[in-house]
């Protein structure tokens, strides 16, 4: 599903964010990457979605081989992953329905496809009621929901979900992971970064732990949970 | 790109120029102008060509055989003379008919002795040529043949509609490209500030995976409505235009116009393939250097 061997990742300002990683999240897992900001974590997204590509090293992402994936190939493996930002990410002046609808259209699918899609996606993220509200109409965990459903609803095989609790009250923040963890059940791979603590002691969940651009632990490694 | 995805486009692409309106409005205002002036311009050669072209028919220039020759000799050099390049038309003009015109003008008295055998004039050829821009090069054929003593110079006017007629032409090529790109800069500056406040929107449809021929059609379909309905606009105002300069001239001086119905379907299709091609071009240009970036990027953060 994803396989980092030995990347790094050096900016043009000479930053080095990443120092020869070496990962594998197989299908089906629930991961989480924490480490203290400006540990390389935005980097080891980016990595995966190739918004960057590696200095060194090989990266395998859904069978593709991201170092030497054409550009033309980029928004195929985008496909394969739902990504769910820590401000949401959604189009104000759309409904929420309209915002999920969106990911669905932005990649050719027909009308008729998305009027049975979405619905059943909001159901499924318990937002039923609201698919006529404006996101700003809604709770920061309701508008984290949006995402995810937006994430989901092209039904791809991994979430990534960059700080999905980070601007949502703590209480929300179970949830959204609970949620995961279920979309998780289904067969979805489900990557989270986050650097809050106790959430992700309150999961047993493989747990690795990047610190100055390396895998520092990982709780898969020593069958123990990483402390935080 | 599957066709229900090209209407989604399409109504994304009328929705850019609805929601960018004021933009939208000016380089439409823009494109206008760019298009009247590049259309009066092809207005005034138009005219000018055929200006010229008239003055050539009128045009006749004089050719004047060898003093011996017969008239049956002058006759077959007349042959000779209308198989040149560029000569349309060749009429014997006797030397009894040239000394009857001098006679005319200057009196009785001065050619009393000088009919029949003692007339002192050659006899002649009145030579029409068909494009008047040649005429140097015609005359140097003229001269090579045989029985052909000199040429007459051509009128000053015909000289001066040519080289108006060139400067006029060259002059409209010109402003005609400066227009070109100045349209271009403006579409895709207006289209830049589209794709500006829909940057958002943009950042999202490359996270979940949207090809950049869909992020691109919007904006390409914004460049080619304002290009059309530029063309529109500009066919109608330029009709009208001319009309109007065209009976202005005619009260001032009675020529005739080129009428407009004789250029306008010309004028129609390079009108609606050049807005076309400027709001196409332009809006590819304007995003090409949106797509090379990537995430957060695109909205600038």
């Amino acid at each position: 599903m994803i396989e980092f061997r030995n990347v790094s990742k050096t900016y043009s300002n000479g930053t080095h964010a990443l120092d020869g990683v070496n990962l594998t999240v197989d299908k089906g897992e629930f991961v989480f990457i924490v480490g203290a900001s400006g540990a390389g974590k935005s980097t080891f997204l980016k990595l995966i979605m190739h918004e960057e590509t590696p200095t060194s090293g090989a990266i395998i992402v859904n069978d593709m081989h991201l170092e030497k994936l054409k550009r033309r190939k980029v928004p195929y493996l985008r496909r394969t992953m739902g990504i769910v930002f820590q401000d949401f990410r959604l189009i104000g002046k759309m409904t929420v329905y309209d915002n999920v609808a969106f990911a669905m259209r932005c990649i050719g699918k027909k009308g008729k496809t998305i009027k049975k899609r979405v619905p059943y996606i909001l159901d499924l993220v318990g937002l039923k009621d609201k698919a006529h509200n404006k996101p700003s109409e809604l709770s920061g965990g309701e508008q984290q929901r949006v995402s995810l459903a937006r994430a989901l609803v092209n039904n791809p095989a991994m979430i990534i979900a960059d700080e999905p609790t980070g601007n949502i009250d703590p209480e929300m923040s179970y949830e959204i992971i609970e949620l995961l963890s279920e979309i998780n059940k289904r067969g979805t791979t489900v990557l989270v970064v986050t650097h809050e603590h106790e959430l992700v002691e309150s999961f047993n969940k493989r747990v690795v732990r990047i610190e100055g651009g390396k895998v520092v632990s990982d709780s898969k490694d020593n069958d123990t949970m990483v402390a935080i | 790109m599957s066709f229900s995805s090209l209407g989604y486009l399409i109504k994304e692409g009328f929705k850019n120029i609805w929601s960018n309106r004021m933009m939208s409005l000016a380089s439409v205002g823009v494109l206008i102008s760019c298009l009247i002036l590049t259309g009066s311009a092809v207005m005034l050669t138009v005219n000018v060509s055929t200006i010229v072209a008239s003055v050539g028919d009128s045009n006749v220039t004089t050719v004047y055989l060898e003093d011996e020759l017969s008239e049956l000799e002058a006759v077959y050099v007349g042959k000779s003379i209308e198989k040149v390049d560029n000569v349309t038309d060749a009429t014997f003009y006797p030397k009894d008919e040239a000394i009857l015109a001098y006679k005319d003008v200057l009196g009785e008295e001065v050619f009393v002795n000088m009919s029949g055998d003692d007339n002192p004039l050659p006899h002649a050829y009145h030579v029409v040529m068909a494009d008047l821009s040649l005429y140097d090069q015609t005359v140097e054929q003229l001269l090579k043949v045989d029985g052909v003593n000199s040429v007459s110079s051509r009128s000053d006017v015909a000289e001066k509609l040519t080289s108006l007629n060139t400067l006029v032409t060259m002059m409209s090529f010109w402003i005609i490209l400066a227009l070109a790109i100045i349209s271009l800069f403006i579409i895709s500056n207006t289209i830049r500030m589209t794709m500006f406040s829909h940057r958002f929107e943009i950042s999202i449809m490359k996270s979940v995976g949207a090809t950049n021929a869909f992020v691109r059609t919007p904006f390409v379909i914004e460049g080619v409505i304002i290009g059309l309905v530029s063309a529109g606009l500009s066919i109608g105002a330029l009709t009208l235009l001319y009309d109007a300069v065209v009976k202005a001239v005619q009260s001032i001086l009675p020529f005739e116009c080129v009428p407009f119905t004789d250029v306008m379907w010309g004028i129609i299709i390079s009108f609606v393939a050049a807005g076309v091609i400027v709001g196409a071009l332009g809006s590819w240009l304007s995003i090409r250097k949106y797509l090379k970036k990537e995430g957060n990027e695109i909205l600038g953060w």
